[in-house]
C-alpha cells in the first residue's frame, strides 16, 4: 500500500472523498475507489481523454451533491440524540443550561452597553470628524477650561484644520407663556451648530449666522422630546411665541428626535438671546470663561494635527495676552474625538465589567465541562459501545460538539432574556458616566455576538469534555466497575477545571470586594455637614424682574422670612449652590474656580494666579449644613451690598494660601483690585464635589454682596421631604414667578454622589457571587464524584478499621486542597491584574490585605461546606454495603 | 432499527433510486454491477457516478429497501472489498408501487393523447 505507486487520478479521487462524512467515508470509501478505478478504466477505452474528463465532471457533481445531504443527516441524527439525551438527564441538562444562561447573558449585557457606548460612531454625519477642543491650565491641574468669548473668536479666525467650528453652553431659564412658569434647560448655541453635527430640523429651520448677531430678534428650537410631551407634538408650534428673559422668543424649529450631547437640553436657544453670552463683560473680557467648543476637521486632516493647530493658536494666546495666560499655568490647548470625550468616565468602568462577565462566562464553560465530564463518566460505556460499533473518534466528537451546542445555543437564547430583562438597569447605571447611555440597545450586532459566545462557549466546553474522556473510551468496555480505572486521569483533568473555576472566582471577589471596600470607605468620609434632615430646592426667579442687587436682596430676605417662619423649620439659607449638589459632581470644582490676587503679594512675571472655588451664601448657610466654625466669625446680616465685601474661607484655602499665618483681616480681589474682599473667618472643611474628592479651597462670599440666589437650602425638625410641599408653597407666597425645581435632600444627594462607585461595585458583586456560586457548586459536584466512585475503596478502608471520622478528613482534605490552590492562583491574578481597578478605588490599594484575606477565607469556608455533604456520606459507607455494591 | 414506513412516504423515488432498485431486482449485485446494468439498459442515459451511487445505496440501506448481502459467489470471481446488495421485500414492494405510479401516469398521459403518434403494438 504505499502511497507513492498510486497514480494521481486516485489520490485526487481519495481528495475527493475526503468532504464526505467520516463516517460514510469509512463505509464506502474502498468500494467507491474501486468502482472509479474500473469507471476509469472503462471510460478510457471507450472514449479516450474526452471520456475519462466526462467521468471526473461526473465524479466531481456525484460528490458534491453527496457530501451536504449526508452531512445533513448527521446533524438530524446527531440533534435527535442530543435532545433525547437532554430529556433523560434533566437535571443535569438544567443547571448546564442555567449556567452557561448567566455566563452568556453577563456578557450580552454588558457587551450591549460597550458596543453602543464605545464602539458604535456617533448617531451623527461622519461623526469620526468631529471633534471637543479643551483647554487646559496643566501646572494648575485645570484639564477642561471654558473659553470665553473672545478666545472662540481667535480659535474660529486662526484655525487651520476645521471646516466649522460651533460653541455650546448650558442654562436654565424660566418660561412664560405656556400654563405656569417653567425652568427650562436651555442650550445656548451659535449658528450652524447643527448644521456641523448634521442635523436637520423636523419643523422650521435651525440657527443662522444672522441670529447670532447682537441685537437680531431672539429665536428658539426645541426639542423632539419638550416638543411631544409639552406642546403635544402641535404641528403649528413654528412662529409661536413665548416670554424669556424679558424678551419675546419665537419658535423657529423643532429638532428631530437624537441623542443631545453633551446635556440633554428643552430649547436651544441662540448666542445673542442669552443675557449672559451677550453682555458686555462677556464680551469683551477674555476671561470671562463660559463656553465649550465642537468643531469638525477638514476632510484628510487627522485628530493630531487638529490638536498641534490649537496647541499653536493657544501658544500664540500666550505671547499675545500674557496677563489672561500666566507663564507657570502651563496654558495650553488640545483638541481629542468627539466620542471619546462622550466615553472618557465610562470607559475604565465599562472595560473593567466586560472584563469580569467575561471571567464568570469563563467559569461557567469550566463547570459546565465538568459537569459533562461527571456525566460522561456515566456514558462511557455507551460511548464505548458505539465505539466499537464503529463510530470513529472524529465522529463521536461531533456528536458530542452537537450536543454541547444545542445546550449551549439554550443558554444563549436564555441569557439573552436575562440581557434584555437587565437593560433598564444598565442604562440607567450607564447614564452616570456618559451622555450615550440612550442608545443602548441589543441590535443585530450584538444578537451575533451573542450566538458567538454560544458557538465559541460550546466549542470550548465540548472540546474539552470530548478530549479528556476520548482517552478512555478504549478500556472502558474492558473494565469492569463505572470507570473507576480510567476515572483517575479524568478525575485529575476535572480537580484542574475546578482550581481554574476557584482562581478566576477568587480574581472576580477581590474586584467585588475591593470596589466595596472603596465605597464603604467613601461612606466613612466625613463630609464636613451634617445632611439629615436638610431639604435643598432650587429656586429661580424671574430674572427680568430682579435686575438689582436691592431688589434681589429684599425679595430674597423676604422668602428666607418667610420659610422659616413655616413651623417645622430650624433654619433657612439660600446659596449659589450647596454640597453634593448632582451638577456639582457632575462638573467638578473647575465649573466654579475663579482666580485672584492676594493683597501684598505681588506675582512674579508668569507666576499663575491663585485658584479657589466661590460660592455666595446667606448666613445661615453653615448653621443650616451644620458647618463648624474654625476662627474669626461667620457672615451677618450686617454684610449688605453696602457694607464693605467680606467672605469666609475654609480649612483647605488656609493651609493653601496662608499655612502660616492668620488668613483674618487678609484682603483677596478676583476682579484685578478693582474690589477688595475682606476675609472674616474660618470654616471647616466641606467635600462639595464629590466624597472622593479632596476639599476645594472654598471662598464663601456674602450672599446679599454677590446675589446667586439660587437653593434655597432648608433644616427641618422632622422628616425634611414631608415639608417640600408646604416650603413650595411659601415661595410662591413671595413670588409666584419663581419656579421650584429640583427638590432633594442632602441625604438623597449624598447618596446620588456615589452612585457611580456604588453600582460599578454592585454589578461587579453580582458576577463575583455568580462565580462564587458556580465555583461553589463545582467543588461540591466533584467530590460527590469522588466519593462515589470510590465508594468501593472507603468501604474497604473502613473494614480495616478506619475511623469515620478520619475518612471525613480526608474528604474534606481533599476539597480544601483545591480551594487552596485554585486561591493560589487567584492571589497571583489578582496581582498581575491590580492596575486594572486603581483608578476606581479610592484610599484602599488594589492588594488591599483585608479584602485578600476576606475573599480567601470567604472561598475556603464555601469550599469547606461544598466538600462537607459528600464528606459525610463518605464517612457513613456501610462497608457490607460497599463492597457487595458491584 | 429502521422502522417499515409506509411505502407510499418513498414516493416517488428519484431515478437514481428507481434504477438501482431495478437493477437488483434479478439478483444481488455489487457496486460497479449496478452502475453497469443501470448504464446498458439505459443506453447511457442513466450514468451514475461513484458519489451518486454509494449516497444512493447509503440511504437505500439504512430506510431497509436494500441490504447488504451475506453470500458471496465463487472465491475465484469474488473480490474481497466488494459487497453484494440484495433488494429487500420491502424495497421491491417500494419499487412495485413506483411503477404502477409512473405507468397510472403514463395512462394518463396517453389517455389525454400526448403522444403524437401512438405506438401500436
Amino acid at each position: 500500500m504505499a502511497k507513492q505507486t498510486l497514480p494521481f487520478s486516485q489520490r485526487l479521487f481519495r481528495a475527493l472523498v475526503r468532504v464526505l462524512p467520516f463516517d460514510f467515508r469509512t463505509n464506502y470509501e474502498g468500494e467507491m475507489e474501486g468502482v472509479f478505478r474500473e469507471q476509469q478504466r472503462e471510460a478510457e477505452e471507450r472514449g479516450g481523454v474526452l471520456g475519462a474528463l466526462k467521468l471526473w465532471k461526473e465524479t466531481f457533481v456525484g460528490i458534491f451533491t453527496t457530501a451536504p445531504r449526508e452531512h445533513w443527516q448527521i446533524l438530524k441524527s446527531d440533534c435527535g440524540y442530543a435532545f433525547r439525551m437532554m430529556q433523560k438527564n434533566p437535571g443535569f441538562t438544567a443547571v448546564a443550561i442555567l449556567t452557561l444562561a448567566l455566563g452568556i447573558g453577563a456578557n450580552t449585557a454588558i457587551f450591549s452597553v460597550v458596543h453602543s457606548v464605545l464602539l458604535q460612531p456617533l448617531p451623527y454625519s461622519q461623526a469620526q470628524q468631529l471633534i471637543f477642543i479643551r483647554q487646559q491650565e496643566k501646572k494648575l491641574g485645570i484639564e477642561d477650561l471654558s473659553f470665553s468669548v473672545k478666545e472662540i473668536e481667535d480659535y474660529r479666525a486662526q484655525n487651520r484644520t476645521l471646516s466649522g467650528l460651533v460653541e455650546y453652553h448650558a442654562m436654565s431659564f424660566t418660561l412664560f407663556g405656556h400654563g405656569d412658569p417653567e425652568r427650562v434647560r436651555t442650550g445656548v448655541v451659535s449658528a450652524n451648530y447643527f448644521d456641523l453635527f448634521g442635523i436637520q430640523p423636523l419643523l422650521g429651520r435651525t440657527f443662522l449666522p444672522e441670529d447670532d448677531k447682537l441685537g437680531a430678534p431672539p429665536v428658539l428650537l426645541l426639542s423632539y422630546e419638550y416638543w411631544k410631551n409639552n406642546f403635544g407634538s402641535d404641528p403649528g408650534i413654528v412662529g409661536k411665541t413665548f416670554e424669556m428673559n424679558d424678551k419675546v422668543h419665537t419658535v423657529v424649529g423643532v429638532l428631530p428626535q437624537v441623542p443631545q450631547y453633551p446635556n440633554e437640553n428643552d430649547v436651544y436657544m441662540s448666542t445673542s438671546a442669552c443675557p449672559f453670552r451677550s453682555s458686555k463683560m462677556h464680551l469683551e473680557d477674555r476671561d470671562m470663561r463660559m463656553m465649550k467648543i465642537f468643531g469638525r476637521l477638514k476632510p484628510g486632516v487627522t485628530v493630531a494635527q487638529a490638536s498641534a493647530d490649537a496647541a499653536t493658536i493657544a501658544a500664540g494666546l500666550k505671547v499675545a495676552y500674557p496677563k489672561s495666560y500666566p507663564e507657570n499655568a502651563g496654558f495650553t490647548s488640545a483638541a481629542t474625538p468627539l466620542q471619546q470625550d462622550l466615553t472618557k468616565d465610562a470607559r475604565p468602568t465599562l472595560l473593567l465589567l466586560l472584563g469580569a462577565a467575561a471571567f464568570v462566562l469563563l467559569i461557567a464553560c469550566a463547570n459546565v465541562a465538568n459537569l459533562t465530564l461527571a456525566r460522561m463518566a456515566r456514558r462511557e460505556r455507551e460511548l464505548a459501545v458505539r465505539s466499537a460499533l464503529g463510530a470513529g473518534r472524529s465522529r463521536i466528537l461531533r456528536q458530542l460538539l452537537t450536543e454541547s451546542f444545542l445546550m449551549a445555543f439554550a443558554g444563549g437564547v436564555l441569557g439573552l432574556l436575562l440581557a434584555y430583562g437587565s437593560l433598564t438597569l444598565l442604562t440607567d447605571f450607564v447614564g452616570r458616566l456618559t451622555p450615550r447611555a440612550r442608545e443602548i440597545r441589543i441590535d443585530s450586532e450584538v444578537l451575533l455576538f451573542t450566538l458567538a459566545a454560544a458557538l465559541g462557549t460550546s466549542i470550548i466546553f465540548g472540546t474539552l469534555s470530548a478530549i479528556f474522556s476520548r482517552a478512555n473510551l478504549t478500556s472502558s468496555l474492558k473494565d469492569g466497575s463505572t470507570g473507576a480505572g480510567t476515572g483517575r486521569q479524568q478525575n485529575r483533568v476535572r480537580s484542574a477545571l475546578i482550581v481554574c473555576q476557584i482562581a478566576f472566582s477568587f480574581m472576580l471577589l477581590i474586584g467585588a470586594g475591593l470596589m466595596m471596600r472603596s465605597l464603604f470607605k467613601m461612606q466613612q468620609v466625613n463630609a464636613g455637614i451634617v445632611p439629615e434632615r436638610v431639604l435643598a430646592m432650587r429656586t429661580t426667579f424671574n430674572w427680568s424682574k430682579y435686575t438689582e442687587a436691592d431688589k434681589t436682596n429684599l425679595v430674597v430676605q423676604k422668602l428666607l422670612n418667610r420659610v422659616k417662619s413655616e413651623p417645622g423649620v430650624l433654619s433657612a439659607a439660600i446659596s449659589s449652590r450647596y454640597p453634593f449638589e448632582p451638577e456639582m459632581i457632575t462638573d467638578g470644582p473647575e465649573s466654579v474656580s475663579f482666580q485672584f490676587q492676594i493683597e501684598g503679594r505681588a506675582l512674579e512675571s508668569g507666576q499663575a494666579p491663585p485658584v479657589g472655588t466661590f460660592a455666595a451664601v446667606s448666613p445661615d448657610y453653615f448653621k443650616t449644613l451644620g458647618i463648624p466654625l474654625k476662627g474669626g466669625r461667620l457672615l451677618a446680616e450686617t454684610d449688605g451690598d453696602k457694607a464693605p465685601y467680606v467672605a469666609v474661607i475654609n480649612e483647605a484655602a488656609k493651609r493653601q494660601f496662608w499655612p502660616s499665618e492668620d488668613p483674618i483681616g487678609k484682603r483677596v480681589s478676583g476682579d484685578g483690585g478693582e474690589h477688595w474682599v475682606n476675609i472674616v473667618g474660618v470654616v471647616g472643611d466641606v467635600r462639595e464635589f464629590g466624597l472622593d474628592h479632596a476639599p476645594a479651597a472654598e471662598f464663601y462670599a456674602s450672599q446679599a454682596q454677590n446675589a446667586q440666589p439660587a437653593t434655597l437650602i432648608v433644616r427641618t425638625i422632622s422628616e425634611p421631604r414631608s415639608m417640600a410641599q408646604a416650603l413650595t408653597r411659601a415661595v410662591h407666597d413671595v413670588d409666584p414667578q419663581t419656579a421650584v425645581t429640583h427638590i432633594l435632600t442632602l441625604e438623597q444627594a449624598r447618596y446620588e454622589s456615589m452612585a457611580s462607585p456604588r453600582v460599578t461595585a454592585s454589578l461587579l458583586g453580582i458576577f463575583a457571587g455568580l462565580a462564587l456560586l458556580i465555583a461553589t457548586a463545582g467543588i461540591g459536584g466533584i467530590m460527590a464524584l469522588m466519593v462515589s466512585q470510590r465508594v468501593r475503596e472507603i468501604g474497604i478502608r473502613i473494614a480495616l478499621g478506619a475511623r469515620p471520622a478520619s475518612i471525613l478528613q480526608m474528604v474534606l482534605g481533599q476539597g480544601l486542597l483545591l480551594a487552596v490552590l485554585g486561591i493560589g492562583i487567584g492571589i497571583v491574578g489578582a496581582m498581575a491584574l491590580a492596575g486594572l481597578v486603581k483608578s476606581l478605588l479610592f484610599e484602599v490599594p488594589p492588594t488591599d490585605i483585608l479584602t485578600f484575606s476576606g475573599v480567601g477565607l470567604t472561598l475556603l469556608t464555601a469550599a469547606a461546606l461544598a466538600s462537607y455533604l459528600p464528606a459525610r456520606r463518605a464517612a457513613t459507607v456501610d462497608p457490607n454495603v460497599a463492597l457487595r455494591a458491584d | 432499527m429502521t422502522k417499515r414506513r409506509e411505502t407510499k412516504s418513498f414516493l416517488p423515488l428519484t431515478p437514481a433510486m428507481f434504477h438501482i432498485l431495478l437493477a437488483l431486482a434479478d439478483g444481488e449485485k455489487h457496486g460497479y454491477a449496478i452502475l453497469k446494468e443501470v448504464a446498458r439498459r439505459t443506453d447511457d442515459k442513466v450514468r451514475l457516478s461513484a458519489g451518486t451511487l454509494y449516497g444512493n445505496l447509503a440511504r437505500l440501506e439504512s430506510a431497509g429497501l436494500i441490504a447488504e448481502s451475506d453470500r458471496r459467489p465463487e472465491v475465484v470471481l469474488d473480490d474481497e472489498r466488494r459487497r453484494y446488495y440484495l433488494l429487500t421485500e420491502f424495497g421491491r414492494e417500494v419499487a412495485v408501487a413506483e411503477a404502477e405510479r409512473m405507468e397510472e401516469a403514463l395512462g394518463q398521459a396517453r389517455a389525454k393523447k400526448l403522444f403524437r403518434k401512438p405506438k401500436l403494438a
